[in-house]
């Protein structure tokens, strides 16, 4: 007596069908499961053994093998319940159907009923990528499963109705698709730019660094409200596409971090604490290798607060994902790519006392404090940050003129046209590249400067004492700006203007 | 670099290290036609120690073998000196009190010929003191030798703005200067300036060698300007020593109640000199300098500085308001102000004139 049944085992974004053996023979009672499970897996044989039997069929007490093929992969999870269930209920004859091309997901409860998984989403691109086309899967995972078109997904609330379906004694009709739009229309962020009060010079850098994707860094005394800033970066950048939200949704649905809503259509927001590890930064894991912080930013924003307090070896490692855009997270049990493309916000205080360039407070720091405490980022980091600005250091109240500030969706806008007319320049380049993505090569093409604005950022360079490699950041900045008044080429206020968001970096020398 | 003998033995005598200044002073009025007469300071070194330190300053002072090391030393580390017998001694240090018995120099030791003007403050100087102290010292610069300190801050504003023209008077030994805090600048300045201390580059750094090194200073130059000062700041002690020497002390103005310039208004009260621009200095000293068009400024920049100019320090969007133009647009033409030398950004998004 042996049985068969799909499911399917995860590693990172990408999968693999795991076929479940089932051999039930005569002999001594025992129940071996083989095929490198992990310790969830393992533990199953309970859960399965009472939701067989609270659902009123009978665990075989006699000599059960399972096999979870191909041996040589790890399985991890607790999906594997469902599967492992029906194979049992094949295997002893309590359940004669075809299950051929079911892919089956699913934790048990004791009582029969299913429990959601986690990972559900890559698993159904996964498998439907590679030819799969029938799944079921618990009934608390439909609405993540209802974004896949193409799919026959069904989702169903315990053992004992999926028995009742794969029999034909109970009908059910596959999940319905969903459109994104309407799901994107229902949420909404928590933040917006028009909460912001006064931070003209701020607010002015933010749009641009949104605009062009370049990072930023704001640079202020405690409570001159850098955390409110960041947290409205997602609310100005332009709308994730579906394709986009799926990405995201993969790597939160794997990180076990999906909402009821089933699909993550606002772009993500992080916040590590200043006391993250590299690995709760980067990723990583003993068994399973699970995204880290900058893999749960992809596609949104990770905000760094007091980033001099940050280990050296955490914030030197976000180094090279900045650059590729993704991170290969390598442990003893595998490799595993996730994506990490995101913008870095940053904050930092201006010295250790966080007075310097107050306007009410002295600052009592000696300028070899403040030195050493700037020189806690190193160099390549702030290369890759591209505009540091200072959030004023007078309370906005104290002022007079008090206008009501822009909205987000005002700000917006513009950042879309700006971003179109980018989409225009690149398309002969690599695909979805912004202006924080041009190289040597791009620059030369496409950043050509007039003799004016060569003289101008000439003179900028001697007068403000930047380092050589301001240079490439100044003028990647200024074609930003330039994009966001719609001017072909860089004008010589462009590259003033850009060459005032590195003057932080210009005082250290 | 060749030394008569009696520059030999001035040498020699600022190179024992058991010595002080008032001792090494003492054994040079006590000497003769041979050299400095070590037993002028016997008492006073038995006083502070016993007689073994004595005779063992006698002996090296005697001893060729410690003469020649001391010289090879010198020659080793590319120093030069200039004893109070040497041609090149400048004629106003010779003027005070206790002027130093010799002078270890690195550096363009031409710089030493000309005229000179101090260049002091604090190390913690706001943003604008120290923009306008190099600005101050870039123009003196044509007309002397710019003589400060090494400390961060105003007085490597003061370097800065010489560049070739710039002299750092130094508290100690040439040895300890790479553990400077600004050793880059210092490197500079050692290149295409002058670094000069009265001390033998073994001497570690002390606190009370600052003090000392301030007469340096004062007595080098014509006059002191001293950009900003707290209420107890080393520039305080160089602007006491100048008046003492009888050389014009100048000081920047500042608002009452800012801490960093306290002293600046304190020695305005005793009778410094007020300093509103390069023309009070350079008028006191007789020099009028050559006419120059000024800095030619656009339509945006001219309106910005008159606002700048009439608040003298000004939050952007306070200026934005005042000109009815979005902040941004104020952005680049305040950065190049910034760049044409005429603003300086403070924290916080507020700017000042200069």
């Amino acid at each position: 007596m042996f049985s068969k049944i799909l499911s399917y085992a995860l590693n990172g974004l990408e999968g693999v069908a795991v076929e479940i053996e089932t051999d039930i023979n005569k002999g001594m009672v025992s129940y071996d499961l083989v095929g490198l499970p992990d310790t969830a897996v393992k533990e199953s044989r309970e859960r399965v053994r009472s939701a067989i039997k609270n659902s009123a069929y009978i665990f075989p007490i006699t000599r059960v093998t399972i096999n979870l093929a191909p041996a040589d992969i790890k399985k991890e999870g607790s999906h594997y319940d469902l599967p492992i269930a029906v194979s049992l209920l094949k295997a002893s004859d309590q359940l004669l159907v075809d299950t051929d091309g079911t892919v089956f997901l699913g934790e048990l409860a004791l009582d029969g009923t299913l429990r959601p998984v986690t990972g559900l989403l890559p698993i159904l691109i996964s498998a439907r990528d590679k030819g799969f086309k029938r799944f079921i899967i618990p009934a608390s995972n439909a609405n993540e499963a209802s974004y896949i078109e193409g799919l026959e997904v069904y989702a169903l609330g315990s053992l004992k109705q999926v028995i009742a379906f794969l029999t034909g004694e109970e009908q059910c009709a596959p999940i319905q698709h969903r459109s994104y739009v309407a799901a994107k229309q229902s949420q909404n962020y928590n933040y917006d730019m028009s909460l912001v009060k006064g931070q003209a010079v701020a607010r002015r850098a933010l749009e641009i660094a949104v605009a062009g994707g370049h990072n930023i860094l704001f640079v202020g005394p405690p409570g001159s409200g850098k955390t409110l800033l960041a947290r409205c970066i997602p609310t100005i950048m332009p709308d994730m596409t579906f394709d986009e939200a799926l990405e995201v949704t993969k790597i939160h649905s794997v990180a076990g971090e999906l909402s009821e809503e089933g699909i993550v259509s606002l772009r993500p927001f992080r916040t590590p604490h200043h006391t993250a590890t590299t690995v709760s930064l980067c990723g990583g894991g003993n068994t399973k290798i699970r995204p880290g912080e900058i893999s749960m930013a992809h596609k949104g924003v990770l905000f760094l607060d007091e980033l001099p307090e940050y280990s050296r070896h955490a914030l030197e490692s976000l180094r090279q994902p900045l650059e590729d855009k993704k991170i290969t997270v390598t442990r003893a049990g595998g490799a595993v790519t996730y994506p990490a493309d995101f913008m870095l916000c940053a904050g930092m205080n201006p010295c250790p006392c966080g007075n310097y360039g107050s306007a009410y407070r002295e600052c009592t720091c000696t300028p070899a404090q403040i030195l050493k405490y700037r020189a806690k980022i190193s160099g390549p980091l702030m290369d890759r940050i591209d505009i540091q600005v200072e959030v004023d250091g007078v309370k906005y109240d104290d002022l007079a003129g008090d206008t009501s500030a822009e909205s987000s969706a005002a700000v917006k806008e513009r950042v879309e046209r700006a971003r179109a007319i980018q989409r225009e320049r690149f398309r002969d380049e690599k695909e979805g590249m912004i202006n924080s993505g041009m190289g040597e090569k791009q620059i030369k093409k496409y950043c050509r400067l007039s003799t004016e604005c060569e003289a101008v950022l000439k003179t900028a360079y001697e007068s403000l004492n930047l380092s050589a490699r301001a240079r490439t950041r100044i003028i990647k900045v200024a074609r930003t700006i330039a994009d966001l008044a719609f001017s072909e080429e860089i004008r010589p206020e462009h590259i003033l203007e850009a060459a005032s968001y590195r003057s932080y970096e210009a005082g250290i020398k | 670099m060749k030394y008569t003998a009696a520059e030999q033995n001035l040498i020699i005598l600022s190179s024992i290290p058991e010595l002080s200044q008032k001792e090494r002073c003492a054994a040079i009025s006590a000497g003769k036609q041979s050299g400095p007469d070590l037993a002028a300071c016997k008492n006073s070194l038995i006083k502070r120690s016993d007689i073994g330190v004595y005779n063992k300053v006698e002996e090296d002072y005697a001893s060729p073998a410690f003469r020649s090391a001391v010289l090879e030393q010198l020659e080793e580390r590319g120093i030069e000196c200039v004893t109070l017998l040497s041609a090149g001694y400048p004629a106003a240090l010779k003027k005070i009190p206790d002027p130093p018995v010799t002078l270890f120099i690195k550096g363009r030791r031409e710089l030493l010929s000309k005229k000179m003007f101090a260049i002091v403050g604090s190390r913690r100087s706001p943003a604008y003191a120290t923009a306008n102290c190099k600005n101050f010292s870039k123009e003196l610069s044509n007309y002397f030798s710019v003589v400060s300190g090494f400390a961060a801050g105003a007085d490597s504003a003061a370097l800065e703005g010489a560049d070739c023209r710039a002299v750092s008077v130094i508290a100690f030994g040439f040895d300890y200067l790479g553990g400077q805090a600004n050793a880059a600048l210092l490197k500079k300045v050692e290149q295409v300036g002058l670094l000069l201390s009265e001390h033998f580059p073994t001497v570690a750094p002390q606190v009370y060698l600052f003090p000392v090194r301030n007469r340096i200073i004062a007595g080098l130059s014509e006059g002191t300007l001293v950009v900003s000062a707290g209420k107890k700041s080393g520039a305080l002690i160089t602007a006491s020593l100048a008046r003492e020497y009888k050389r014009q002390v100048f000081a920047f103005p500042y608002n009452m109640g800012v801490s960093a310039g306290e002293g600046c208004n304190a020695l305005i009260r005793d009778g410094a000199a007020l300093c509103r621009n390069t023309g009070d200095i350079l008028d006191f000293y007789g020099i009028s300098p050559p006419k120059d068009g000024g800095v030619h400024l656009t339509d945006d920049e001219a309106r910005v500085m008159e606002v700048l100019r009439e608040e003298g320090e000004v939050f952007l969007p306070v200026l934005a308001n005042k000109l009815g133009e979005p902040p941004y647009k104020l952005i680049p033409v305040l950065s190049s102000l910034e760049i044409k030398g005429l603003a300086v950004r403070l924290g916080g998004n507020r700017y000042s004139v200069l």
